[in-house]
């Protein structure tokens, strides 16, 4: 159904009477349908670094309609790092043109990051540029192709240029440390797989990477888990005991939600691609315009950008043991959990902090009580989900990794506290006038 | 305490120390075979290459088809000396000289005693009738074969109870004309049954789709929990795949195939699945399956339950704890995880431990994947862990290696190995038997199957050798790997035994007598006659 989508929106760039300025949209959305699977064909993008991603691709669609438009503030100096954008030298009425800017931009945004992805991947990012190249630039004068493009790309390059400097850039042996000091003290993660590459915790650096929105990794810091301990009294033995009997008494509604938010790398989008993905949906079903579009993706990428590098600080402060392998040790030694024990700490959880953030951001654009259906996984097979509000969704995200038994209660609640405190930064970003 | 008793005869014995199997000594004899034949191709030809192995002109011999990609598929006779050097001669006008081939089965369809051939290819698949003396003709009118217009990349076949003819289940893998967006586009599997019409014959039914498909890239037809049906399970390619896994198939003669469920225990298991390769290593009567993947090879043990529950098809992976992840190149520098493809069981040093052989090489020039992937060679211990050989060995080609077969080429009793590579040279390699300094070898036993009427070869049945007080337990079986199948000598390493007894399940509710058979030497196993030694 995907591949359909963005086979037709791509037809749709031609069709007479389409404004310039909706192609400049439907460009920028286009891409990120393609990213969207993307990201889940490209080894190296496990969550945070598909949340960074996100980030950067939010910011470049951003800057391309902020670039020609006075109604929108750029994001130089308001994200760490990020100096002056380039100027055109044009306006949108003398010379340039947006779809054709936004194009150029994109393509070149999507091949600096995911240069890594493979064959298929490579086949449908030059299919992708040569027909939407192709169909923005009917029509349009030489020289205001030329100039449009040229701008593009010096957008994606000031945004690739400053990337480079975050501390993620450089994905090696997908993320897996080839040397990691386990802390061999009871209470503290272990290895939950037998898949050789995981017997080191994913990207244990990722919290010191520069955040984008919030000012340092550790801005929203949480307290810490509760103790551990074995004692069957202990609070960290309670949440351990709620985890084990939930598994065995999981309800199909539990089951389906412990799946719909599975969001597996390799085999979904990944937790912020899922949001992006929703995003995506909310874009069409309320018709949002170009700047509205690019400024939702773009405070939605910054939160779950941002989210990962502080849980992940947080994950690498506390080092926490996953449910697996404390109740097989204390409680049940044959006990296995619904969902595939992601490879690295436990607290807090990285769906509950980045879904806090995102819905943080989600209310600020589309209300309180906004409802929505969530149809991320349905060519997966996995039916749309119905939402009274974000919160309500990103609270779901939480509990999910509860039924799944992957996470225990506290790393979800402070997940989600630690999400909304990050995802305010990102709501405070000036960007419409 | 089968394994336990086997161990300590086997540190008993002179050359079989524990902890270091003996590393055969490979040749590489590409050139001097005269073996020549590329696996060419970019997108449409980034799996696939597979080679088969079967004796074409009753010389004894196993000859060679090799899928040539946009280049022509090429038969290669067998024309090597009995324990001397490998020597192939390119067969002119074969039959299977087609392009867009990407890998062959043999399978004698007509039990005729002639091997026949079913070609895989991007486009129509051909079954070609074997004629004699390495010839064949298309059969898909006369046999109604529908070969389709896909993209196969997988075989097996079994003989279901009763029928004449093989049941042929063909694994596809992406809708081709889906280039610019390829993901969520797996097309579906195909089931060709037999059906026998009065005044015609026997010819193929109109294909069963097997749906849903889940872009295959193995196919293995194996009675895992040994209740006399065969199951299909199917490695899939999570890379195309949307909502797929790893499949398990009833398939009821007659009744219609069902996948195997959760309810049923069947686990969801999601990988890069590229090859299966099949044995039983623990010598508990049920096959392990090693699963090949991206980074991530899997070794499944089928988990036993507790006493008198019922047999759930439900595995445990061990490669891990077994030293069998092959997860990354193990020599040549290149420290980015592996890709690994066609995956076969076989003792290459005759120590009576299955070793296990996986061809490895990046899908094209994927960045995060070693580009220098040497195959391995992980030759298993007493204990049931394996060590990495393949470099000590001679076998870690860095090429990109997809098809493979471990098979006997020159008759020594020694497994050789030939390995298609994706735009370069396929490569043959001659077992001389151990390196240097490491004692003697083991000896040998090859059987070769044989029943009178359908199924001359006795897919499905199931063999058991026992000697020096173990016993081996393997069922025959026709698919899996990648691409790439075998049709004739079933080899077995028996280590210090110099005598062995065997007997078959013909999986048709007869169970021959135990036989003695001397090592060294390949024996017919013929249903109700004596085995008898093949010149």
């Amino acid at each position: 159904m995907l591949h359909k989508i963005v086979l037709a929106m791509v037809m749709a760039l031609g069709l007479p009477g389409l404004a310039r300025a909706a192609e400049g949209r439907q460009v920028m959305v286009q891409w990120y349908q393609l990213v969207l699977e993307l990201v889940r064909h490209t080894p190296t993008y496990s969550p945070p670094v598909a949340s960074r991603a996100f980030g950067y691709l939010g910011v470049t669609g951003y800057e391309v309609l902020a670039s020609g438009r006075s109604e929108m503030q750029s994001l130089a100096g308001q994200l760490n790092g990020l100096q002056e954008v380039p100027q055109s030298g044009a306006s949108l009425d003398e010379g340039l043109d947006e779809a054709v800017v936004m194009h150029a931009a994109m393509a070149q945004t999507v091949r600096n990051f995911f240069g890594n992805t493979g064959p298929s991947g490579q086949q449908a990012m030059e299919r992708m540029d040569a027909v939407t190249a192709k169909q923005v630039v009917a029509g349009l004068a030489g020289d205001v192709v030329a100039r449009s493009e040229a701008y593009g790309r010096s957008l994606a390059q000031h945004v690739w240029l400053w990337s480079l400097e975050d501390g993620g850039a450089v994905i090696d042996n997908m993320g897996f440390p080839r040397q990691y000091t386990l802390n061999p003290v009871p209470g503290h993660w272990r290895p939950t797989s037998s898949i050789a590459l995981q017997q080191t915790p994913l990207l244990p650096g990722w919290g010191g990477n520069r955040p984008f929105a919030m000012p340092t990794g550790t801005a929203c810091r949480l307290p810490p888990p509760p103790e551990y301990s074995e004692d069957p009294e202990s609070e960290f033995y309670r949440q351990a005991m709620e985890v084990y009997d939930a598994s065995r008494t999981l309800t199909e509604e539990q089951k389906t939600i412990a799946r719909f938010w599975s969001d597996d790398p390799m085999l979904s989008p990944t937790p912020p691609g899922h949001w992006v993905s929703l995003v995506l949906s909310l874009i069409e079903q309320d018709a949002l315009d170009g700047p509205q579009a690019a400024d939702a993706l773009m405070r939605v990428g910054v939160a779950v950008a941002d989210g990962f590098i502080g849980c992940w600080a947080a994950k690498y402060e506390y080092d926490t043991i996953r449910p697996v392998t404390y109740i097989k040790a204390v409680i049940d030694p044959k006990w296995e959990p619904l969902l595939i024990t992601p490879p690295f700490p436990e607290y807090p959880s990285g769906h509950s902090s980045q879904s806090g953030a995102a819905a943080e951001v989600l209310t600020a654009i589309f209300g309180e009580n906004y409802r929505f259906g969530d149809p991320t996984h349905e060519e997966d097979g996995i039916a749309t989900r119905q939402f009274g509000s974000f919160t309500e969704a990103a609270q779901e995200a939480a509990m999910s990794r509860l039924y799944g038994g992957i996470h225990f209660r506290a790393a979800n609640e402070r997940g989600l506290e630690q999400g909304a405190c990050i995802g305010a930064y990102s709501v405070a970003l000036r960007t419409l006038r | 305490m089968t394994r336990l008793l086997a161990l300590l005869a086997l540190i008993a014995t002179p050359g079989f120390a524990a902890d270091h199997p003996q590393v055969p000594r490979f040749i590489d004899e590409t050139a001097a075979s005269g073996l020549q034949s590329v696996y060419a191709g970019e997108w449409l030809f980034m799996v696939g290459g597979g080679v088969s192995t079967f004796d074409c002109n009753d010389d004894a011999l196993p000859d060679m088809v090799l899928a040539g990609g946009e280049g022509l598929a090429s038969l290669w006779q067998n024309r090597s000396e009995p324990a001397g050097g490998l020597r192939f001669e390119r067969t002119a006008a074969s039959g299977v000289e087609m392009t867009y081939v990407t890998g062959s089965y043999p399978v004698d369809i007509d039990s005729d005693g002639i091997g026949d051939l079913v070609v895989l290819r991007v486009g129509e698949n051909v079954v070609l009738r074997g004629l004699g003396q390495c010839r064949f003709e298309r059969a898909n009118e006369a046999w109604g074969f529908d070969g389709g217009d896909g993209w196969s990349t997988a075989l097996a076949a079994t003989w279901e109870k009763g029928a004449d003819w093989p049941t042929i289940a063909v694994g596809n893998y992406i809708d081709r004309f889906q280039e610019a967006f390829p993901w969520g586009s797996c097309t579906d599997n195909w089931l060709h049954r037999p059906q026998n019409l009065t005044g015609i014959g026997q010819r193929f039914a109109p294909p069963v789709a097997l749906k849903p498909g889940y872009c295959a890239l193995s196919m293995l037809f194996t009675d895992w929990d040994r209740s006399g049906t065969a199951s299909l399970r199917v490695s899939n390619d999570r890379e195309y795949y949307k909502g797929g896994q790893e499949q398990l198939w009833h398939l009821p003669p007659g009744g219609d195939p069902a996948l195997y469920t959760e309810q049923e225990g069947w686990a969801r298991l999601r990988i890069w699945g590229m090859g299966i390769a099949s044995d039983d290593l623990d010598g508990d009567g049920y096959p392990e399956y090693y699963l090949t993947s991206m980074a991530d090879n899997k070794l499944q043990g089928l988990v036993k339950p507790a006493e008198a529950a019922a047999l759930i098809p439900k595995y445990a992976d061990s490669a891990f704890k077994r030293g069998a992840t092959a997860h990354m190149p193990y020599t040549g520098g290149d420290l980015r995880p592996s890709t690994a493809w066609h995956a076969q069981f076989g003792d290459v040093n005759n120590d009576g431990w299955a070793d296990l052989f996986i061809a490895k090489g990046n899908v094209a020039s994927m960045p995060d994947f070693a580009k220098d992937d040497p195959n391995n060679l992980l030759l298993q211990r007493p204990d049931g862990t394996f060590a990495e050989s393949g470099d000590k060995a001679g076998i870690a080609s860095m090429r990109q290696a997809r098809g493979a077969q471990l098979v006997d080429l020159n008759r020594d009793g020694m497994l050789d190995l030939v390995v298609v590579n994706r735009n370069a040279g396929a490569e043959v390699w001659r077992n001389a038997g151990p390196s240097v300094g490491h004692g003697l070898g083991g000896h040998w036993l090859g059987l070769r199957l044989h029943q009178a009427g359908a199924n001359p070869d006795a897919i499905g049945a199931r063999i058991e050798v026992r000697a020096g007080g173990r016993t081996w337990t393997r069922e025959t079986t026709l698919g899996g790997g990648h691409a790439s199948g075998s049709l004739g000598v079933q080899h077995f390493g028996l280590g210090a035994a110099d005598l062995a007894e065997v007997r078959v399940d013909w999986s048709d509710g007869s169970i021959s007598d135990w036989a003695k058979v001397g090592a060294g030497a390949v024996w017919r196993i013929e249903k109700g006659r004596p085995p008898a030694p093949v010149n």
